[in-house]
This record gives structure tokens, C-alpha cells and sequence, in this order.
């Protein structure tokens, strides 16, 4: 069970304030009207029109519109003890395409966000190998480089939604994934280099942070397609993706994706560390967990309409968008429902449809105005598809935690403000 | 600061400029040994108590007296005896902490660079009032240690080739076997890293610690977090209890009632603890505080057992047998209607809402201690 907060004013509150600009607009602007006076918007002269604007060099490092000052990063202050070891998360309601910006890329540390020194920085690599090596950052850029477009999801996205809905918003229900352009160098070359003994079938990467994160990779995913990453869309990591350089884990969950990485450890068993016994396993209703989840399902969500970004231009034409991802590979449909999963229609994808990778959808249609339960189904390429939260449950019990991959649900209403609810 | 009149402010800022750092340290070195402080210690505009007391206007400020904290007895009695803080107190404090004030509930072990303490506490006297900040600053001469050398900035656009501060081998020396990029790594090196220990024992160093030492350690150094008993203060992580509830609607896992391996207990605390201060314990330590978490979870109960590298292996953990592989590939969920999504008429009736968001005014501004706490954090 859920207990619920009773704040039922605050609800109203958070409701009105999305729709109040909105409901003006619809009003005024709606498509086809004839409107009673000219739209100063034209007639009268704006600022950006008679005023020269900044020089170059205002912004050596340019910023957003200062309208886009809601496009930000926001954390849920309860849910951890410290914003040291905490999560934020990324606002894919304010986003389109599949790739995100760096400086919305959600971040989860577990010792803050370690601001390395790439001069004093080292990448070592120990254990079952012929010639333990260390390598500087410039020797990592003398190897051969590859570009890869992958998505990152934290194994705990939507976790504080398995028991029901729980956060109004995508950015909070959805938002610990992001897809980037990676730039590195592959993992099997840095293994190669240092020679892997034939005994070593694991790698355990670790971290330079205060967490000194570490995860056990096996063998055979090290050796396919991990990367050992120092750019991402193009410009170096941030400082909280990893700065100067991290794993690339793709499909993997994010956890496994150390970031500031400073050793790569081959060994012939896993180090069952913290990361992957006390977290990331996955308690099932028998009291059993399940061990090394590593793959992300397969999954989606519609980014708008959604609570954070409701309807507000009244009825009429309306383009409903979101996200789908598998870590299985590419996602080969994306389904849409307006009445709760009764019925469903196929969304169109657009923009490239990469393996591990986010993918964007679209569905356009007329509303009428009224009630709908909105909800995006994903099927990936090895034909897996997304469940819903229920069936979830049945399986799982409710403190599986990580790992919910279920159909989202908004409710909209005939306002068009959208709401996150579990249906029957 | 806003009690401050802003024109006396401004010429004692200008006094200050004049008369050059009243610091022996850095602030912008400080800031980042501040760091370490963070895990329990607020400072500037809104901060608020967290395990320690907010630091602002703290050059001084009689010890323990922020309003609103609990501060522990001996933190009071300082300051009823007289104790301020100011650059000469504060060193011999963050020094170290439990030899200053005997019985401070601060759980840190203390700055062992004596630069960091000049740094950290010009940097936090950056958020007192300038007056009183440099009455407290000690005079140039009784530096005790040298001010941080401050880099200069380069302007030059013209991006010059950085010298590695550890020169790179020569290609084909001892670097790796198909490029020859990287050099060999020294066993010092890897002996400083490589720390981790497997639960089959690998990596277990030499040492041994019994649960009263580590009930000690313990009491100073993770109970301001994890409680007297591992139960826990406020939403820091819960270290013992919990056996048998795994099954539970609100199961409590803890290194008792869920880890499977007791070499991962050690392997984090040297890794990882004390929160903000990891690295600092010694092996002794280590194997004292994995055994007293073996005591407040009841898989050792004598308080002169002591854990070794030789023993270790004979502990086995309760939840060990529970841990199972991935198969989630094979759910019924995902086989029912592989390949297959339903189209048309996939549920009987029409949708009904059977539960809302719980929390609907997720904003930014929720404020840190509100206590519309849902049912599930974050692990
Ligand atoms: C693990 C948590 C923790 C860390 C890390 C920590 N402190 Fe503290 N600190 C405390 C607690 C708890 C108290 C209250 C002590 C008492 O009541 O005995 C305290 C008290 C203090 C006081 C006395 C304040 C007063 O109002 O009298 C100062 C000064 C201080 N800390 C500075 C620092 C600095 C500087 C650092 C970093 C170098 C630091 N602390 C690191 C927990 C911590
Ligand atoms: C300033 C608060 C603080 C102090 C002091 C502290 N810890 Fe922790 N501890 C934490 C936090 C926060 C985590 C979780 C970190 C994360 O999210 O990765 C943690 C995690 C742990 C865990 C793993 C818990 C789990 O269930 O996964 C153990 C074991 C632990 N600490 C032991 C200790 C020991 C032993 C000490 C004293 C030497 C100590 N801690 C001191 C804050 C603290």
C-alpha cells in the first residue's frame, strides 16, 4: 500500500499553475479564429527588434535562452540523505530528439562529483594480465577512437514508482537516463594492450572518487562493445558524468558505467562489491534476489503531453511525443493508447535507430477534448515487449526497486492537464 | 550578513584588499578541502544544521552555540569554558578533533596536512564578518606553515604541451604489448590501488581487530550517521536488523539480514567510509569495525571475538544461500506475447483510476526535511 500525503490543495495548486498561461493562449490564438484586435506581438515593436543584442564573446561558453530557465535538472530532496549520494534527474519534458544536452544529463554520484585534475589523472590496469600497465590521458588518445551514441539509464529509473505512481512528472518517474555521442576508445583495445591472461573472464573498473566506485564487468561484454570514454556530443566529459574519463557500459545498467575510472582489474571471479550485492540486486516476493541484472529492458514513456507539460492549447491538432529504449538493441515499435492499453495505435519513430540507444516517437492526432489515459508500449528488436506495472508486480512482488520497465500511465483530463495514476 | 551596514562592510572589505590576505591559507584551495567537511557541514547563503552545525559566521562564535543544533555535552562545556573560534582555535581543532575537545560528537579523524587547515579555514572565514574575521586572523608571523602556492594564471591562448607530472616512457619501454602506449605500473602503485577484496578472500591484507575496538572506532567514527547501534540516524543507511523480514511488504536489508559475502563489508568501509573521510582507517581498523557490524547484526556475540585474515573465512553470512541469476528473460510477462504486442480490445472494460501520484507538488523547492516522504526512497 501507498500512503498517501492528503495534500489535496497542493495538488490543485501544482495543476492550475501549468495551465493558467496556457488556458489564456488557447483562448486568444486558437487556430482559425479571427481575433478582435491586432496581436501586439506583431504591431508593436519588441526590445530584440529596435536594440542591438550582446557582442560575441558575452558568453565564451554559451547558455540557454534565459525563457529556457526551466529546462534544468531538479532532485527530490527526500529521497536520500545527503545530496552527496544522491540522484537528480533529467527533464525530458523539455527535450526532443534523442540526444542530451550534457548539461542536463541526470547525475548520481555516491561520494559528490569528483573534480579530477586530468594532468594527475591515471587509468591502471592490474591483475590476471601479461604486463600491468598505466596509462596517462594523453596515452589514451593515442589508441584508435570510435564514436558511439548510446543511452545511460540508472537501474533505479522509476524505482520509487514500482508500489504505484508516486512523482508527478516524467522528469522524476523517468528521468535518470540520458543518451549521448561518446567519444574513446574501445575497452578490448586498453585490455589487449595490457594482455589478458587466459584465466582473466572478469573486469572490475573502479573509480578515483571518494566512493572509489567499483563494478565487476564480465569478460565477454568487455571485450564487445565497452568503451572507455573522455567525450561526450562532441566536448569533454562534464565533471559529474566522469570527467576525465569513463566506462562505457552500453545497454548496461548505469551504475556499471564508473565514472573518473582509474583501474581496469582482470580477474577469474566477480568481486561482488557493494554496487552489486547490498544495491542492485533485485529482491523478489520469496524472499530470493536476483544477482547481476545487468541489461536495461525494454521500455518508454510519453514526455508530452505529461504532468510537468500539459495540453494548453485546447482541442484540435495535437503531436504526442516521448522516448523508447531497450539495452537488447534497437526498439523496433512503439505502440500508443489513449484509453489506459484497451486499444493501441502505432507511433511513428524519427531520427536514427541506433542499438542501445534512445529513440523518438510521435503521434498525431485530433483531440476531442475529452478524458484520456495516455500510455506508450515499446517492443525492441529481439521482440521483447514492454509490460505493464501490474504484471511487473505479479512476478516480482513490490521491492524489486530497480529495474521497472512498466507502461506509464498520465491522465489527462479535459483541461489538459495530465496526471501520473496506476489504472485498472 | 544582512545585519551588516553595508557601507561598514564595504571599507572593511576594502581594508581587508589593502591589507592583503589576513589568512595564512587560500580560500579557493579551502573550498575544495571543504569538501570533506560537506558530508556533515553547511555553509553560506541558506545553510542550514545537517550532522554538524551550519558554519557560517563561525570566526567568533563561542563553541556551541549555533542556535537550533544539539550540540554533545563536551562541545557545550568548551564553550561555556571559554572556548571561541578564531584561526588558532579552529587549527588545533581540525587538527585534531577529539584530542581538542574530548568527547565531541564530530566524527572525523582530522586534516593531516597542515596547509589544508590554513586553507579550509580561511575559506570557511569567508562567511564570518570581515571585522571580527580579522581580528581573529593570526599576524604574519606566526605562520606556522606556508601559504598553498598559488598557480598563475596563464592567458596565452596558445595551448602549450603540458608536461605529465609523471614523465611517460619512451615508446617500446615497458609500455603495452600491440601499441606500446602506457609504461609498466610498479608494484608500490598497484599495492597503493589495489584494494579490493574478493569473497573468497583474495585481497584480505594482513591484520586483525577485535568488536570492542571496533565498537570504539565505531562509536566516533559512523554512529553521528548510521546510529548507536546501526539503526540508523534520520535517512542514512541502516546497518543491522533486520533478519528475517526479507519477505516482508517493507522488508529492512541490511549487512545482517541481506549481504551475501562478508568480504564486501570490508572492502567498502576501506573503500568508502567514514562518508567524506574514506581512505583513512587502517587495515586494524577495517577488520575491527567489519566484526562489531558482525556483533550489531548478531552473527559474532562476544565482544572479545576477533577477526582476522585467518578466520574470516569461517564467517558465513545469513542471507548468503538467497541470491539467484538474471532470469528475467524468461518472465511470463515477456514470453506470453513475445514478437506479439495485442492491438484491439487487450482489457475488458474501460480504465479506472486506481491510485494517483502520491506527492504532486514535486518542485525544486521542497524544502530539506519536509516530510512528505513517500513509501520508497532511493537505494
Ligand atoms: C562526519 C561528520 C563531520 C565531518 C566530516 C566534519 N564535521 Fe565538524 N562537526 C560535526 C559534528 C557532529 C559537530 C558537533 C560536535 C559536537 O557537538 O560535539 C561538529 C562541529 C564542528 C565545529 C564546531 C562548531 C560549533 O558551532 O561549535 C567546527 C568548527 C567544525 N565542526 C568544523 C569542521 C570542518 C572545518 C570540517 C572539515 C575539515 C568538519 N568539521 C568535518 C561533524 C562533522
Ligand atoms: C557522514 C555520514 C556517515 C558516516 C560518518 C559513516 N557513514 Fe557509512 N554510509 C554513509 C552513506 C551516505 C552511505 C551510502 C553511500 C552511498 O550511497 O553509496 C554509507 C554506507 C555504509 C555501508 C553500506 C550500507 C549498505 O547497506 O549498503 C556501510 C557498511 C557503512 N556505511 C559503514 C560505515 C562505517 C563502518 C563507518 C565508520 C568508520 C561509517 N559508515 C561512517 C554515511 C556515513
Amino acid at each position: 500500500m501507498v500512503e498517501r500525503s492528503g495534500n489535496g490543495q497542493s495538488r490543485r495548486g501544482f495543476l492550475k499553475a501549468g495551465l493558467a498561461g496556457g488556458a489564456a493562449l488557447a483562448g486568444s490564438l486558437a487556430a482559425g479564429r479571427v481575433l478582435a484586435a491586432d496581436d501586439p506581438a506583431i504591431t508593436q515593436i519588441q526590445d530584440w527588434n529596435r536594440y542591438s543584442g550582446d557582442g560575441v564573446d558575452a558568453h565564451p561558453y554559451g547558455m540557454p535562452s534565459p525563457f529556457e530557465k526551466d529546462a534544468v535538472r531538479r532532485n527530490v530532496a527526500w529521497l536520500t540523505a545527503d545530496p552527496v549520494s544522491s540522484v537528480n534527474f533529467t527533464p525530458l519534458h523539455k527535450l526532443d530528439g534523442i540526444i542530451t544536452p550534457n548539461g542536463l544529463c541526470f547525475e548520481r554520484h555516491h561520494g559528490g562529483a569528483a573534480v579530477v585534475d586530468p594532468a594527475k589523472h591515471r587509468l591502471m590496469i592490474n591483475g590476471l594480465v601479461e604486463k600491468p600497465l598505466v596509462f596517462t590521458m594523453d596515452d589514451l588518445r593515442r589508441f584508435p577512437r570510435v564514436n558511439k551514441i548510446y543511452f545511460l539509464e540508472c537501474a533505479a529509473n522509476s524505482g520509487m514508482e514500482w508500489r504505484g505512481s508516486q512523482l508527478n512528472g516524467c522528469q522524476f518517474t523517468h528521468g535518470m537516463v540520458h543518451c549521448v555521442m561518446y567519444t574513446g576508445v574501445l575497452l578490448k583495445d586498453i585490455l589487449a594492450e595490457a594482455g589478458v591472461k587466459p584465466a582473466g573472464k572478469w573486469v572490475l573498473a573502479e573509480g578515483a572518487d571518494s566512493a572509489a566506485m567499483t563494478r565487476s564487468i564480465p569478460m565477454e561484454k568487455a571485450l564487445d562493445d565497452c568503451m572507455v570514454a573522455f567525450a561526450m556530443n562532441g566536448e569533454a566529459l562534464r565533471v559529474e558524468q566522469g570527467y576525465p574519463v569513463r566506462l562505457v557500459v552500453p545497454g548496461f545498467e548505469g551504475n556499471m558505467w564508473v565514472k573518473w575510472l582509474r583501474r581496469l582489474e582482470v580477474g577469474d571471479e566477480p568481486w561482488e562489491q557493494r554496487e552489486e550485492t547490498s544495491k542492485y540486486t533485485d529482491l523478489l516476493a520469496n524472499g530470493k534476489a536476483r544477482h547481476f541484472t545487468w541489461a536495461m529492458d525494454v521500455k518508454s514513456v510519453i514526455t508530452n503531453p505529461s504532468p510537468q507539460a500539459p495540453i494548453t492549447h485546447g482541442k484540435g491538432r495535437l503531436v504526442l511525443t516521448g522516448l523508447a529504449w531497450s539495452g537488447n538493441g534497437t526498439v523496433a515499435r512503439v505502440d500508443i493508447s489513449t484509453d489506459g492499453g484497451r486499444n493501441w495505435k502505432p507511433a511513428r519513430i524519427d531520427g536514427p535507430s541506433l542499438p542501445m540507444a534512445l529513440h523518438r516517437f510521435y503521434y498525431e492526432m485530433d483531440w476531442d477534448g475529452s478524458e484520456m489515459f495516455l500510455q506508450s508500449r515499446a517492443m525492441d528488436e529481439k521482440g521483447f515487449v514492454q509490460p505493464t506495472k501490474q504484471q511487473l508486480r505479479a512476478v516480482r512482488g513490490a521491492n524489486s526497486i530497480y529495474h521497472n520497465n512498466g507502461i506509464q500511465t498520465w491522465y489527462v483530463d479535459t483541461n489538459g492537464a495530465a496526471e501520473n495514476v496506476e489504472i485498472s | 550578513m544582512s545585519r551588516f551596514p553595508e557601507i561598514a562592510l564595504a571599507a572593511a572589505l576594502a581594508a581587508l584588499c589593502l591589507s592583503g590576505p589576513a589568512y595564512a591559507g587560500d580560500p579557493a584551495a579551502g573550498e575544495q578541502v571543504f569538501k570533506r567537511c560537506k558530508a556533515c557541514h553547511a555553509v553560506g547563503d541558506g545553510a542550514k544544521h545537517r550532522v554538524g552545525p551550519e558554519l557560517n559566521e563561525l570566526i567568533g562564535r563561542t563553541a556551541g552555540t549555533a542556535e537550533g543544533y544539539r550540540y554533545s555535552s563536551a562541545m557545550e562545556k568548551a564553550g561555556a569554558g571559554g572556548l571561541a573560534w578564531n584561526a588558532e582555535t579552529l587549527a588545533k581543532f581540525l587538527d585534531d578533533p577529539k584530542g581538542m575537545v574530548k568527547g565531541t560528537k564530530m566524527s572525523f579523524a582530522g586534516l593531516k596536512k597542515p596547509a589544508d587547515i590554513d586553507n579550509v579555514i580561511a575559506y570557511v572565514a569567508t562567511f564570518s564578518k570581515p571585522s571580527e574575521a580579522m581580528d581573529a586572523a593570526p599576524k604574519p608571523e606566526d605562520k606556522k606553515t606556508e601559504a598553498a602556492p598559488t598557480e598563475p594564471k596563464e592567458e596565452s591562448a596558445r595551448a602549450e604541451p603540458v608536461k605529465p607530472a609523471v614523465a611517460a616512457a619512451p615508446a617500446g619501454e615497458g609500455g603495452g604489448l600491440n601499441y606500446h602506449l602506457g609504461r609498466t605500473a610498479t608494484a608500490g602503485e598497484i599495492a597503493a590501488w589495489d584494494i579490493d577484496v574478493r569473497p573468497d578472500g583474495v585481497g584480505l591484507p594482513d591484520g586483525s581487530g577485535t568488536v570492542a575496538q571496533g565498537e570504539k572506532l565505531f562509536d566516533a567514527q559512523c554512529s553521528s550517521c548510521h546510529g548507536d547501534f546501526g539503526e540508523a540516524v534520520g535517512r542514512w543507511p541502516v546497518l543491522a536488523g533486520g533478519q528475517g523480514t526479507l519477505k516482508d511488504d517493507r522488508p529492512v536489508k541490511t549487512v545482517g539480514s541481506y549481504w551475501p559475502y562478508l568480504s564486501t563489508v570490508y572492502d567498502y568501509i576501506r573503500r568508502a567510509m567514514p562518508f567524506g573521510n574514506a581512505r583513512s582507517l587502517s587495515d586494524d581498523d577495517v577488520y575491527a569495525l567489519t566484526a562489531y557490524v558482525l556483533y550489531l547484526n548478531d552473527i559474532v556475540t562476544e565482544e572479545d571475538f576477533e577477526l582476522s585474515k585467518a578466520n574470516f573465512g569461517t564467517i558465513e553470512m545469513p542471507n548468503a544461500q538467497n541470491f539467484i541469476a538474471d532470469d528475467r528473460a524468461e518472465e511470463p510477462q515477456y514470453l506470453a506475447n513475445k514478437n506479439n504486442p495485442c492491438m484491439t480490445d487487450c482489457i475488458a472494460g474501460v480504465a479506472k483510476i486506481t491510485m494517483h501520484a502520491e506527492v504532486l507538488d514535486v518542485t525544486p523547492d521542497v524544502q530539506d526535511g519536509d516530510d512528505k516522504k513517500p513509501s520508497a526512497g532511493i537505494e
